[in-house]
């Protein structure tokens, strides 16, 4: 038998070998891409046409609902984890300037023992986010709600990468031999809680979440009363505020009095 | 064909007329194994036992938070104008938002739900409801609850070291109740 004769319609094995095939792809087709489709009514089908594409994969873009807006200021930052960490000096040195006004509050080194956030060795994303926080009002503060309303936006990115740029400094309150709470190495699977230090270091980093190691223990304390309360509110999606609801009282204190010892 | 199966009334024809009839019975059999195969796909796609969902939507998760249907004060349940119900919610590392989710029984509801970071799972215990909220897709499933009670949420997807903290809970509530909530607010939840 020759390849010619094999390879022939004249061949009923090939012949009949095909076009079984060849149905049974046609028939899968019209059964998977039109029949299946039309038959569920949610999807609201215009056609045939309508029902091959979506059966195919083409995307649609969502359908366009009346969304509920918001009755607060939500944080506007759009963060990744790529936001700010390339080292620009530039930037450093434009942020050294404009930070001597920051000074007064969180230290000429970026640490102080004023019970605000020590900012030196902070991750750039999230010194930035929180400025633009409080510039939009997402995050309410008396004191850097006015400094932040006249910042651009450059500045903003210039302080937080100046900040980073410093070294961290240890606080006066390290000790390392003060035992990690459960919270912060295993979370409360219990009550919705991962680990603090999924997202907060140790164990893993979320882009976003800031550094805790050496921060004020009332400074950790009174914001995590503040995401369970609803007080604020600037967490993209609630992701601190959906933790700091379950968390007691007595976790809370925990938590603030680990971090401040840590470096 | 060639002439050797013409005139060959030898042991090599035989032979031949076996070898084709086992050869068709093979193709037979296979033939039969696609068409079942195809049949059970059908079948399950008729009585949505399996739910593929039916169009692929898509949504910029760096950018859920700033509009669209996913900013925060439009998630939760909306009680639609054709009496159907319409929950959308979000998953992230760690925490589903809302976290707690509240629906009538005996409703159609449509779930709309999306991933603001990395590949995480939506199952509703107790339902046939499973599936991956894919970051940059919309997850979009019809269910219906027959009776109130609670529900576990669980993200059934590993999602990163946190993942054993996510979870969230279904409560379904009967349809009077949840017609008195709707009255008083545009999006319900039952976070406390």
């Amino acid at each position: 038998m020759s390849e010619d004769e094999l390879y022939s319609p004249r061949n009923p094995w090939f012949s009949i070998s095909v076009g079984v095939t060849a149905a049974i792809a046609v028939l899968s087709a019209i059964v998977g891409l039109i029949w299946l489709p039309l038959l569920q009514p949610n999807l609201k089908l215009a056609g045939i046409w309508d029902a091959i594409c979506s059966a195919a994969g083409v995307p649609n873009l969502p359908r366009p609902a009346a969304a509920v807006p918001p009755a607060f200021k939500t944080s506007n930052v759009v963060v990744t984890p790529e936001m700010l960490t390339r080292q620009d000096q530039v930037s450093i040195g434009r942020g050294a300037t404009l930070a001597q006004r920051c000074a007064i509050c969180h230290g000429p080194q970026g640490v102080s023992d004023a019970n605000s956030p020590n900012l030196a060795g902070q991750y750039a994303a999230v010194t930035y986010k929180e400025l633009n926080d409080f510039k939009t009002g997402a995050r309410v503060n008396v004191v850097m709600s006015p400094f932040a309303a006249n910042m651009a936006d450059q500045d903003m990115r210039d302080v937080a990468l100046y900040y980073a740029y410093l070294p961290r400094v240890p606080s006066s309150q390290v000790n390392p031999n003060l035992p990690a709470p459960a919270i912060v190495v295993t979370g409360a699977p219990m009550r919705n809680i991962p680990p603090c230090g999924s997202c907060h270091g140790e164990i893993d980093i979320k882009a976003g979440s800031p550094w805790l190691g050496g921060q004020s223990a009332v400074y950790i304390k009174a914001q995590l009363q503040a995401f369970a309360s609803g007080t604020r509110r600037n967490d993209i999606s609630e992701q601190m505020r959906n933790i700091a609801r379950q968390m007691t009282a007595e976790e809370i204190d925990q938590v603030a009095r680990y971090y401040e010892a840590q470096p | 064909m060639t002439s050797e199966t013409d005139h060959s009334p030898g042991a090599h024809g035989l032979g031949e007329a076996v070898a084709a009839r086992i050869e068709r019975r093979w193709a037979t059999l296979s033939i039969v194994i696609i068409g079942v195969l195809v049949g059970l796909a059908a079948f399950f796609g008729i009585y949505h036992t399996t739910m593929p969902q039916g169009r692929v939507e898509t949504a910029d998760p760096t950018t859920l938070h700033l509009s669209g249907e996913f900013v925060e004060s439009n998630l939760g349940s909306v009680l639609e104008v054709d009496g159907s119900v319409t929950v959308r919610a979000i998953g992230q590392q760690y925490s589903f938002t809302p976290q707690c989710l509240v629906v009538p029984a005996e409703t159609p509801i449509t779930i709309r739900a999306t991933s603001a970071d990395v590949v995480h799972g939506f199952l509703i215990e107790g339902t046939n409801i499973n599936t991956m909220l894919v970051p940059g897709y919309v997850s979009d499933l019809p269910i219906s609850f027959k009776a109130p009670g609670e529900h576990m949420m669980p993200c059934q997807e590993f999602c990163g070291i946190g993942h054993q903290g996510m979870w969230g809970k279904v409560k379904v509530v009967d349809q009077t109740t949840f017609r008195n909530m709707a009255a008083s607010k545009r999006r319900l939840t039952c976070v406390d």
